[in-house]
Order: structure tokens, then sequence, then C-alpha cells
């Protein structure tokens, strides 16, 4: 494709000339993102308004260029990757706060604001922004929108389509249009909902209304330790149809959960099969009562409960669940995660199956996972530079989530489909499921500028225009990154 | 355009879909199922996502156009029909079914009742949390379809938080499912809530998977009654910024409160019949709350809210059953009745119903309005007083009256009024999201518009 | 990160020596978490501005994609080195010893223009490794601190005309006397004796900070500390092995080594969090020479005793002072004691122990902009992280800021003055000092 001068000579018109790379070894910087997928964009823009959004989207449009929106490429899809080239628009520069609304628990942000920083700036208020994926130090709110992200507590407070009430959105066509507002629903289509997860395939979000959520009065940490990863999965079970409302419930394995002690020296101890991370909020005489039942539940297979006496215990279990990711990568530099999604009844069996394909494989597959809403991210360890044990990788990761599908679970529960499981989303869906999902795409991304070749399987995707397009290799790898 | 001649045609090869006992054009039949004065010529029911892809191939073929009908108890909303020769009928469509008690996930099809998935749920425990009324007649496709809102979303959600899975089938035949059975989950695009309150305007919904939630084993509601409209709102605002997590938190006005309490035998204050007593007209504002959890979470309720009236057992079930009959009860006393549906910001909600107040005042009628205290979703009943039939402008002028108090992004429409009236307002009102993006999604999905044609906004 | 689009691997861009080798930078797994912890990234917002956007760079030259040209060379030249980005990465990428040997293979194989070389020659050969020469100039600076010449060319507008009055701002006020003058003196331990310590007196520490030197030496005193100041010490190496020039950072070591070597003692203590990190990294820098095979055993040795002042007095538990304040004040946590030496809880238990009411500012770890000369060479930047800080300090609004590094108290009074704050700038141990 040819991206001439004069694009990006009216991209510095429109958003200022230190707004814009264009230089090779600056664009180098924009191929990659939190997952392993590469491509090369040919430019990046940084917009500042979204007017300035709005005319990059209509220059692109005119010139048949794609813009790939990026908010701090945290992402673990490959959905911050241009890869069909084309304008990546930054959001580094729309990173303001834009209104805190106390009284109606509400506030709008533009998409660069970053996940954790609106919950500190409305501490003082008493209030937080719920969703919490891992990334959430780094990651932005646009970015979130965009992928639907989740996190621990998401098994309380939902993913955050369910923390977003208001979209003020720029089509690809440039126009600039309003979706819901303030208000929890609006009469007509649930347009913010639909866009929310859609990523950035349908239109950027150049401003968000999320609601805000009061802190809990009392927290409580359990960590229960079993003695088999068996015992510690049929708890989960327990757990979840005793209706035991967990803010956050995480397994991990023994292997993980003594590579993770070793690096992190969280407190869990390192002759167990597995354990539980278990976090309750609220009121405190309900989060009093919740210990009680949880405990009562988890003594039943566990070996030991222990409840974190003081804040500095309850963030030392917690940084061992939050770094085990990380504390994996010090032993092995290359791991493949997976995010796929069982119902809660399938725990046991699953956790058995992935060993089973482990040693199919010949591999190490360490779990840790959200367990409260069945959410796996298995972790499969491999060295880069042996390509038979990368093979054995993928083909291990596409086993489990075939596993995963066969239980009538899902091949993502919070990372997104993007590049790297655009060609397997068939697997969940019928032909004519995907027919009306791609209509509803072309009502706003008729021409496929918008974030191109995501989501849909290479050979549906905007047929007329894939010709430039990097092969696509089935389940494309995703190495790393926290979840 | 539809002849008689046409009609009947197109029953033979419904018929031949559906099976002949399936579908019926028995007028005497149909004019039971009379929308908003429109009766359809042919009434089918399919039983699968299949027969519903084909009834509707044919029929937009025919240029016909469909209703979509579950339980009827929601057929008052809305324009009536531009049009409905075919009256599409969800009851068969049950095919969908699974319960997974364990991980308390619960699929089933779109013309299942309301009634019949509680009780399979109260089984184990379990319930959809969504206290609703006629639920023996309401379907979990109408529900999704209308988006129905009820107390107890204030501490578990709405549809579109807990509906994890859809099926429908689209104007034009597709049979398309988004989400899927699993709590979780971002795979493709989520049509749950493109569907959620589309009122059958972009598909006919044939089942739905849900994720439901133990049912609390004690609970027990709290009435805290303030002399004005101000009062409750400081009340809420407290309560709202205090530890306390109700999973129903309702405000409730002083009139309003004669159609909800429990059926007294005092007469009706606005049927003339100076000899029999007269309830003594309720004054006060309430809230209402109900709270979940052991002993000391109830007992911490009580210390917190020492100044209010404790309902539990038998009484608080009969206040909930008539806070959710409360439109009901409204529209079977006045005919004549507007009822209003508003969603607004929390902070709105005093403006709005001080709004409604007056707007009702000013039309010469009463109004009694309940809803979510915090969340902002109220229904605002317009009683006009029976002293003299009212105008269609009556209803106009207190609808742009109430809509004129909400914030920019508030919206109000309505959820019955006379159908004669209709013809002089919009009943739906404005809303923030933009319109012709929902037309063309409207186009995408029903490209001959023959769903629900002419009742929804667009 | 070996996956990469382009296939065909070219020549690497680095040089063997002091190489940041695919073992250090395969670490990152490029989840981004470092981003927002990054000052640089913060302001700039760009990839190339951000630890996993130079350790990309890196990767790139490695890998033969990216020359070490203008745009690398700015990119790596632009971290401040503060490693909150450590702190934050989940992997445990060792981004400081990744950065510093991509400085390395600059200084290797990138000519920067000639006066930007003398002056970078002047000062870290120059000065910083010499004693005496940084004595002579200090002097000098301190004559024109006094006298007329600077009163006349701040009045005369000078410096704003040639852009360096931020520069002369940030200059430390050159002390009375320097701290060389003690090398070699020891000082008796008073109360029940504890034991012994040698500390490090620091090159700008010498010259401008001699009353902190006095200071700690009191403070270790009144907790029955015995203090040396060894002979022959000299500078730590820490600002020669950010900019690169490890040969002469590996010299220093060496020199320092010797220099304690000689007295048997507890810990090596020092004031300076920049310091003691850049020693407590001593293995590191001389593993990178063949030459220090014999040294490695006492450089061992030397490692282990390195303590952070506050550390030490921490570890051991401070007497209770005599005189406890009545202050409230806030704790700016050094980049070097938090980041790279993760000692957080020490500075402010002294502080709460010399009757401190701490203030916790929002983001106490976050870098003030200071990072060695940093806000020397990079005036711009360094201003703007300051703004950021002096906001999250002004929010606060104490009387007291406290720190624990020398180079920090020299940005945060700059940004106190700049915003006219009635705010005095300290270091712990003074605080501490007027405590006893």
């Amino acid at each position: 494709m040819l991206f001439a001068s004069s694009i990006v000579r009216q991209l510095r018109k429109i958003a200022g000339r230190d707004a814009v790379l264009s230089a090779r070894e600056d664009l180098m910087l924009y191929e990659y993102d939190g997952g392993v997928q590469r491509a090369l964009p040919q430019a990046v823009v940084f917009p500042q308004t979204t007017e300035q959004v709005a005319r990059i989207v209509k220059l692109a449009g005119k010139e048949g260029v794609p813009i790939v929106p990026r908010g701090a490429g945290t992402g673990l899809s490959g959905g911050a990757i241009a890869r069909k080239g084309g304008i990546i628009l930054g959001f580094s520069r729309m990173n303001k706060i834009l209104e805190v609304d106390v009284g109606n628990q509400r506030a709008i942000v533009q998409p660069g604001v970053v996940n954790l920083d609106l919950s500190h700036a409305v501490a003082k208020h008493g209030l937080y922004f719920a969703p919490d994926p891992s990334s959430q130090k780094a990651c932005t709110i646009g970015g979130n929108v965009a992928e639907n992200s989740g996190g621990p507590h998401t098994l309380a407070y939902g993913v955050t389509v369910n923390h977003v009430t208001g979209l003020e959105v720029v089509l690809p066509d440039g126009r600039v249009v309003q979706f819901g507002g303030k208000p929890a629903e609006s009469p007509g289509y649930d347009l913010t909902g639909f866009f929310v997860g859609s990523e950035g395939t349908l239109g950027i979000a150049t401003a968000i209304t999320v609601k805000l959520m009061r802190l809990p009065e009392s927290v409580a940490t359990l960590l229960a330790i079993f003695d088999s990863i068996d015992a510690a999965a049929q708890t989960v079970v327990a757990l979840t149809s005793e209706g035991v409302t967990a803010a956050a419930l995480e397994l991990l394995d023994g292997w993980t959960l003594r590579t993770v002690e070793e690096a992190m020296h969280a407190g869990y101890p390192m002759d167990s099969g597995a354990v539980l991370l278990i976090e309750l909020e609220g009121m405190r005489e309900a989060v009093d009562d919740q210990k009680a039942a949880v405990i009562a539940v988890c003594n039943r297979l566990a070996r030991e409960v222990r409840v974190a006496k003081d804040e500095s215990e309850r963030q030392r279990l917690w940084a061992g669940r939050k770094n085990a990711f990380g504390a994996v990568g010090r032993i092995s530099p290359s791991y493949y995660v997976q995010d796929g999604v069982i119902p809660r009844t399938r725990v046991p069996d699953t956790l058995r199956r992935i060993e089973e394909i482990a040693k199919k494989y010949s591999l190490t597959i360490g779990n840790i996972f959200h367990a409260g809403d069945g959410n796996l991210h298995p972790l499969i360890l491999f060295d880069s530079r042996d390509p038979a044990q990368m093979e054995r990788t993928l083909a291990a990761g596409k086993e489990i989530l075939a596993y995963c599908i066969s239980v009538g679970g899902s091949i993502t529960g919070e990372h997104g489909v993007g590049m790297e499981k655009s060609e397997i989303l068939p697997l969940m869906f019928t032909p004519s499921d995907l027919d009306v999902m791609q209509r509803l795409h072309d009502v706003f991304n008729p021409a496929c500028l918008l974030n191109p070749q995501k989501i849909f399987p290479m050979a549906r995707s905007c047929r007329e225009t894939n010709a430039a397009a990097h092969p696509a290799a089935g389940l494309a790898f995703t190495q790393g990154g926290p979840a | 355009m539809s002849t008689a001649a046409t009609t009947a045609s197109v029953f033979d090869e419904l018929a031949a879909i559906v099976g002949p006992r399936n579908l019926s054009d028995e007028v005497a039949e149909l004019i039971t199922f009379d929308i908003q004065g429109t009766q359809s010529a042919i009434r089918v029911s399919p039983a699968s996502a299949e027969e519903v892809a084909a009834i509707l191939r044919v029929v937009a073929a025919r240029g016909l156009a469909v209703a979509v009908s579950g339980g009827f108890t929601q057929q008052h909303i809305g324009n009536p029909p531009e049009r409905a020769e075919v009256l599409l009928d969800t009851s068969r469509l049950v095919a969908l079914d699974h319960y997974d008690p364990g991980d308390l996930t619960f699929g089933v099809g779109a013309g299942a009742t309301v009634a019949s998935s509680e009780q399979r749920l109260a089984e184990h425990g379990q319930f959809l949390p969504l206290d609703i009324a006629e639920r023996e007649r309401a379907t979990i496709g109408g529900l999704l379809a209308t988006n129905t809102s009820a107390p107890l979303r204030h501490g578990y959600g709405g549809l579109r938080d807990y509906c994890i899975g859809i099926h429908f089938v689209t104007g034009d035949g597709m049979v398309a499912k988004g989400g899927g059975r699993v709590v979780k989950n971002v795979a493709g695009f989520d049509l749950m809530k493109l569907m959620i309150g589309s009122f059958g305007t972009l598909g006919v919904i044939t089942g739905a998977s849900f994720k439901v939630a133990p049912r609390p084993r004690q609970t027990a509601t709290f009435v805290c009654e303030f002399a004005s409209l101000p009062e409750a709102i400081g009340f809420r605002d407290r309560i709202m910024a205090s530890a306390l997590t109700p999973i129903r938190f309702e405000i409730v006005s002083p009139r309003a409160m004669e159609y909800v309490a429990a059926h007294s035998d005092a007469r009706d204050p606005d049927h003339y019949h100076p000899e029999a007593p007269v309830a003594a007209p309720d004054t006060s504002w309430s809230i209402v709350l109900t709270a979940a959890g052991s002993d000391a979470v109830l007992a911490r309720y009580r210390r917190e809210l020492s100044a209010a009236r404790e309902l539990t057992g038998s009484a608080e079930h009969d206040f909930w059953n008539g806070q959710l009959d409360f439109h009901a009860n409204v529209a079977a006393r006045h005919r004549n009745a507007m009822l209003m549906q508003l969603s607004v910001p929390a902070r709105a909600v005093e403006a709005a119903l001080a709004g409604a107040e007056h707007a009702a005042v000013e039309q010469n009628a009463m109004c009694a309005a309940l809803g979510r205290a915090a969340l902002g979703s109220l229904t605002v009943a317009v009683i006009p007083l029976s002293v003299d039939p009212p105008s269609a402008m009556q209803y106009a002028n207190a609808a742009s009256a109430i809509r004129a108090s909400l914030p920019p992004d508030g919206s109000a429409y309505v959820l019955r009024c006379p159908i004669e009236a209709k013809a002089h307002f919009d009943v739906w009102g404005s809303t923030p999201t933009d319109r012709s993006t929902m037309l063309a999604v409207k186009r995408a999905l029903d490209p001959a518009e023959i769903l629900n044609r002419g009742r929804f906004l667009l | 990160m070996p996956l990469s689009i382009e296939p065909a691997p070219h020549a690497s861009c680095f040089s063997a020596h002091d190489r940041p080798t695919w073992e250090l930078y395969s670490t990152c797994v490029h989840c981004g978490l470092c981003l927002q912890q990054c000052p640089t990234y913060r302001v700039l917002g760009t990839e190339m501005e951000s630890p996993r956007g130079r350790i990309y760079q890196v990767m790139l030259a490695d890998e033969g994609r990216l020359p070490i040209g203008d745009a690398f060379v700015t990119h790596i030249d632009r971290c401040l080195g503060c490693l909150a980005c450590q702190t934050a990465c989940p992997s445990g990428v060792p981004y400081g010893h990744i950065v510093e040997r991509a400085r390395a293979q600059i200084e290797q194989r990138y000519h920067r223009p000639w006066l930007a070389s003398w002056v970078r020659h002047f000062v870290y050969a120059g000065l910083l490794g010499d004693y005496k020469k940084l004595a002579r100039w200090a002097r000098r600076l301190r004559w024109y601190q006094h006298s007329w010449l600077a009163r006349a060319v701040r009045a005369s507008g000078l410096l704003k005309l040639f852009g360096l009055a931020p520069m002369e701002a940030l200059a430390p006020q050159v002390s009375q006397a320097f701290s060389f003058e003690d090398f070699g003196a020891m000082f008796p331990a008073r109360g029940e004796r504890r034991g012994r310590v040698a500390l490090l007196a620091g090159c700008v520490g010498s010259v401008a900070f001699d009353p902190l030197n006095r200071a700690t030496i009191r403070v270790l005193q009144a907790n029955g500390l015995e203090v040396i100041m060894p002979e022959g010490q000299g500078c730590c190496g820490a600002l020669h092995a950010h900019a690169g020039r490890r040969e002469e950072a590996r010299t220093l070591a060496r020199n320092n080594i010797r220099a304690f070597e000689q007295w048997s003692c507890d810990a090596i203590v020092t004031n300076a969090a920049g310091c003691g990190s850049a020693m407590k990294d001593y293995v590191d820098l001389l593993a990178g020479s063949s030459e220090d095979s014999e040294t490695a055993a006492s450089a061992q040795e030397f490692v282990k005793k390195v303590r952070d002042v506050t550390e030490y007095l921490a570890e051991l538990g401070v007497r209770p002072p005599a005189h406890p304040l009545a202050l409230r004040a806030t704790y700016q946590d050094p980049c070097h004691l938090a980041h790279a030496q993760r000692i957080r809880s020490a500075p402010r238990e002294l502080l709460r122990a010399a009757g401190v009411e701490l203030v916790e500012m929002q983001h106490p770890d976050y870098c003030c902009g200071s990072a060695g000369v940093y806000n020397v060479v990079e005036v711009e930047l360094a201003g703007q992280i300051l703004e950021e800080k002096m906001d999250d300090v002004a929010a606060t609004s104490v009387n007291l800021l406290v720190t624990a590094n020398t180079g920090c108290m020299l940005q945060l009074r700059s940004g106190v003055a700049r915003r006219g704050l009635p705010m005095q700038v300290k270091h712990v141990i003074e605080v501490l000092d007027e405590a006893y």
C-alpha cells in the first residue's frame, strides 16, 4: 500500500507537528502490544480532541487508509496491532478525566485515562471504578471499553460493559455520535452495551461515561490451602453452588504457587497441591457471615484456611496472584497464556484434562485462573528457540480451547478475539451467527478501514480488501502478559 | 394490500412450516389477541428457531408484517402497530433448555413463562433476580424484548447484566446467537445488549441464557416515611453514601402507596359515594428497602434505620406483590390513566418526581409514582380526575411537561395510555442515543421492516 | 521477545564488550505494566520514551534492525534511570542493567558532538574522578556564588538569554567546608557502643552537602556507632555507570573496594541513595571485566556491607531522640532507595521516631526528575516531571518535605522555590539530627 507523505502532512496539520510519528525507527515501536503479534503502521498520531479524531478518521476514509485505535498497548490478543498497516491513533494525550459526578456516581473520561488513575482520582469521595484487569496500573479505559476487560473482581461486579452507561463515538465516516448517557438505561437500542467489547471495529470512543462504585466498608482475604488440585477444584464448585458471592475467587495450582512463592514470598505453603485466594467485600456483618460460610465450605477439603490479619498480609497474598505471570516469566521467558472459560461445575474435569494434555505434549502447564467465573489461564511454558516445542505448545493450547468449547464454554473470557483467535471464532459460532455479526459490523464500518482483520476469520473479513494482509497462522501465539 | 387471497395462501405456507394444529385464522380467537386495536389475520406458533426463520421468510416475501407476542402482558407499550397480518406467538419456543445449578447458569426458550422458570430454579434455592408482575403469563422472551425493570434491579443489576447468551432470528430469517452459556465471555459481538429492550424490532428472540442467583435465605423490608420529597431524597442520599447494600431500594410517592398497600376495605377515593368511608389520604413519601442476610446483617439495618417500619414474612411478601401490581392496580381502577417509564441519573430523581406531580396537577390529574430510588428508573402514573373525560391534549401536555423536567440525557416513554391519545404525541420521547445509527442497525437486521412495524421509536 | 516480523537477522549493532544480551532483554514480555510508572512516558506519552519501548529498541539494535543513531541515543539518553519500571515489572526484567549496557554501547559506537563529548569527559573523567580537581573547581564555584559576579550575571538576565537560568537554580550551594578534610578521621560512639561503620562521603556530598555528612556522623554516633571515613575513598561511580562509562565506573569501584577493605567495620553506609544503589551493584559492574576476577571476591564482601544510612539505622533500631519534633512532613521516596534498593519503610520509621507526623503525598515514589545529572542535561523534561511532583507535594499542605538523597534535595528545592511554597526540604538524617 502506498502511504503518501501528503497524509503525514495532513495529519500534522490536524493534530500538530509533534503529534505525528512517521520515521521508521519510531514506527517500529508501535508494531507490538502486550501479545506477540507484530505489524508495522505507517504513521502514529496522538490526537488531543474529539474533533481531531473525527478529522483524522475522515482523512483516513478519504485516502482509504486503515486506522487502528490504541490505548496503552497492554492487550493480549493483538487488538491494537495495525495488521494491515495504516494509521495508529494513540490516545496517550487524551487522558483527561472530564467530569466526576459524585452525586450520580458517574465519571466522564477520555479514552486515554489509565484505569487505576480514575480510581485514585475518585477515592477521596469514597468511590472507585470496579473493573480491575491485572494491567490496571497501565491499561486505559478506552482499551477496557474496546476489549470489555475483566479482572479478578469482576466475579462480583461484572466486566467493563456493566460499568459503562454512555459513550461519545467517532464513527468511521467521521460523524460524532452519542450513545446513552448518565442514566442506567434509555429507550432505544443499547448501542452502548453493543459497542463495548467490539474491539475497536465499530467506532472510536472519545468520551466514556462510567459508573463509580462505593468503596466497601470491609474486606476479608482468605487463603485456603489444599493437598490436591482436585480438592481445590471441588471446593470451587461447592462455593459456587452454596451461593457464596465472593468478590474474587482465584486458584493457583501446586506448580504455579511454588514458582510464585519462590519469587514473591507471598506466604503460599510450598508443599501444597493448590491454593484458593478468596476475597469478600461489603458490609462488615455480611463479610463476617460470608467468611464463616467460606471457611465452613473450604474446611471440608482444605488442609488449612488462613485469614489475612491485616492490610499488609492481604497485599502480600494478592502480590502473589497479581505477579504470578511475571514469576513464571522469571523461570521461563516464553510462555503461552490461554483464556478459556468453562462452566464452574467442570473445573475439576478441566484441570484433569489439562494435566493429560500437558503429559501428551510433554509440556509444563501451570494453572492460575479466575476460578469464581470459570475463566482459565493455563500457562504453557516453552522455549521459543525450539520450533518443535513451539508447535506442540500451539497444539496443546488449541486442544485446551477445544475442550472448553466441548463442555459449553468459550475461547475467551477477557482477552478478546483480536488477531489471536479470529481463526477459531467459528468453533463457537455458526456461519449464520457470524453473518449477522458481520452485517452489524458493516453498518458501522462498511469499508473495513477501522481496525481491519480483527475478530472475524480472514476468509470472511472484508473479502475485497484483504490482499495486502499478513498471513494468518491459525491460532497465533500470545506470549506472556498478565491477566 | 393484504387481501384475503394473500392471507389464504400464506396460511397454507405457514401451515406447512408449523403443522396445521399450530396456527389459526379464527376471527373469534384472534380477537382475543388484539394489540392496541389491531388484530392479525393469522396466529402462528413455531416450535424452533428454524420454523421462526421460515415463517419470517414467507412473511417478508409476501410483503406482510409480523407482531411478536409472548404472554401479552406488555403489548400496551409503544405505538399501535402500523399493521400486523401475522401474529407470531412464541409460546412453543421452549426448545432451549439447560440448567446447571452448580454453575448458577440457566437457559430457556423465549416462550417459557417466568413462573415456570422460577419453579425449576426454586428446586435448587435459586432464582432469576427479577420480581415482576403477572409471572404466570409473562415470558422470558417478553422480558428481554421490553427490558422490564423491577425493584430487585437495585441489588442484582438488570437483564443486561445477567443475560449471558441469546438466540434470535433476524427479520429476514437468519438464525443467530450471541454470547454463550458461561458467565464470562467476550467472544464475538455482544448481541444480548442489542436485543434487550429492542421491543422485537430487530429479531424474534427464541431463547436466552442467564446467570442466576441463590435466593437469599432471609430478608426484611424497611419502610421509612417522610413528610416531603426533599426529606426522602436526603435520606436516600445518606443510604447511598452508607455501607448498607440493600437488594431493593424504592421511592414511593404518597398517592402511589394507595395502589401498593394491601387492598383495604375502604373505597376508592375517586369513586363518588359519600356514605362509605374514604381511606385517609396518605401524605408521606416513603423510601422502602429490603435487606438480605443473616441476623447480624438485619440487626445492623434495624440499628441504622431505627425509625423505619419493618415488614417480614407475609407482610413483606404482600407489600412487594402490591408494589409489582402498581401498574395493574392503577390501570384497573383508572381506565384513562397514563403510565410512563422514566430513566434519569440519581441526582435527577427529585426533580423528575416533583416535575411529574406538577405536570399532573396542571393537567387536572393526580400523580402516583414509584421506582428505583438510586437507579433513577421510575414509573409515573398520571391519573385524570374523573370529573370530565380527558382530552388527548392533556396526555400530550402532561408527557411533555414531565419530559421538560428531566436532564437532557433523561428519558420518559409511555407504558400505557388510551390508544386514541397516542396519535397526538410521541409516546417514546427522546433518547440520548443517536437515532440514525439505531435506524441503520434496524435496517441491517430487519431490512424489509416487517417486525413489530410502527411500534417502536424508530 | 524473540519473535519479530522481519525474518532474516541482520548483524547486531552492538559490540561484544558490555553488551545487553538476549538473556537480559528477552525476559521482557512487553506486557506494558511499566508504562505509567515511567516519568518520561507520563510526560511524553510515546512508546520510544517508555521502558518497554527502550528494551524493544535495544532488541532491535541487537537484531541489527535499528542503528545506534540519533533516535536510539535520544531515547536511551532520556531515561532517568529511576527504575520505577523495575518495581512495576512482574517478570523481574533487569532494566537498569540493560540500559546501562545500552549506554555503554552508545559510548563505544556513537560520536557525540564535540562540545558534548568534551563536557562529558571533563565532568566524568575530570571532576568526578579526581577529588583534588573537584575541590579546586568547587572552591571556584563557591567564590562565584558568593561574589558580585553572580549577582551581576543574574541581574543582567544573561543566563536567561542562554537558557541557563534553570540550570543555575539547580546548582548546589557549595559548602563552607569540604568533607575531604575529615578523611581518615574516626568519630567515637556515644553511649553504649553498638558497632562501627564506614561512611562514604560522596563526591557532590563532600563539596555541597558537608553539613549533611556531619549530621550523618552525629546521628550515627548518637546511636552508639563509631564512624570512620576511610582515606582514599572516591566517587562511587554511579553517574559514570548511568552514563555508560563503565570502565571509569569500574576504576572507581575498585578504588573504593580497596579503600574500605583497609578497615574492619560492620557496614559501609551512605546518605545518598544513588551511591548506595551503585555500590550494591558493584558485583554486576565488575563481572563484565576479565581483569576483575580477583576483585570479585572482595567486591562481594564489600557489597554485603553496603547499607543506606536509613536502612542501617532502622535495622539497628534508633535510640529515642531527646527532643522529639512535633512536625508534619511529607516524604519523597528517592528512586534509588525505593526502586533500586526497595527501601521504603526504613526512612519513614526514622521520621516517625523523630516525632514527625507523616502526611503521604500521592505517588511518593514517582521520580522528581533529578536523576543524577538529568536535570542539568534534560532541563525542560526534568522540569515537567518536577511540576507533576510538585502538584502532589503541594496537595499535602505541609511545611516540610523530606527525602533521603542529595540529588533529589536539590531538585525538590528548586521546585519549592519555583512555586514559592513555604516549605523546607531536608534529608531524613537532618530531621533526625535535629531531634537528638
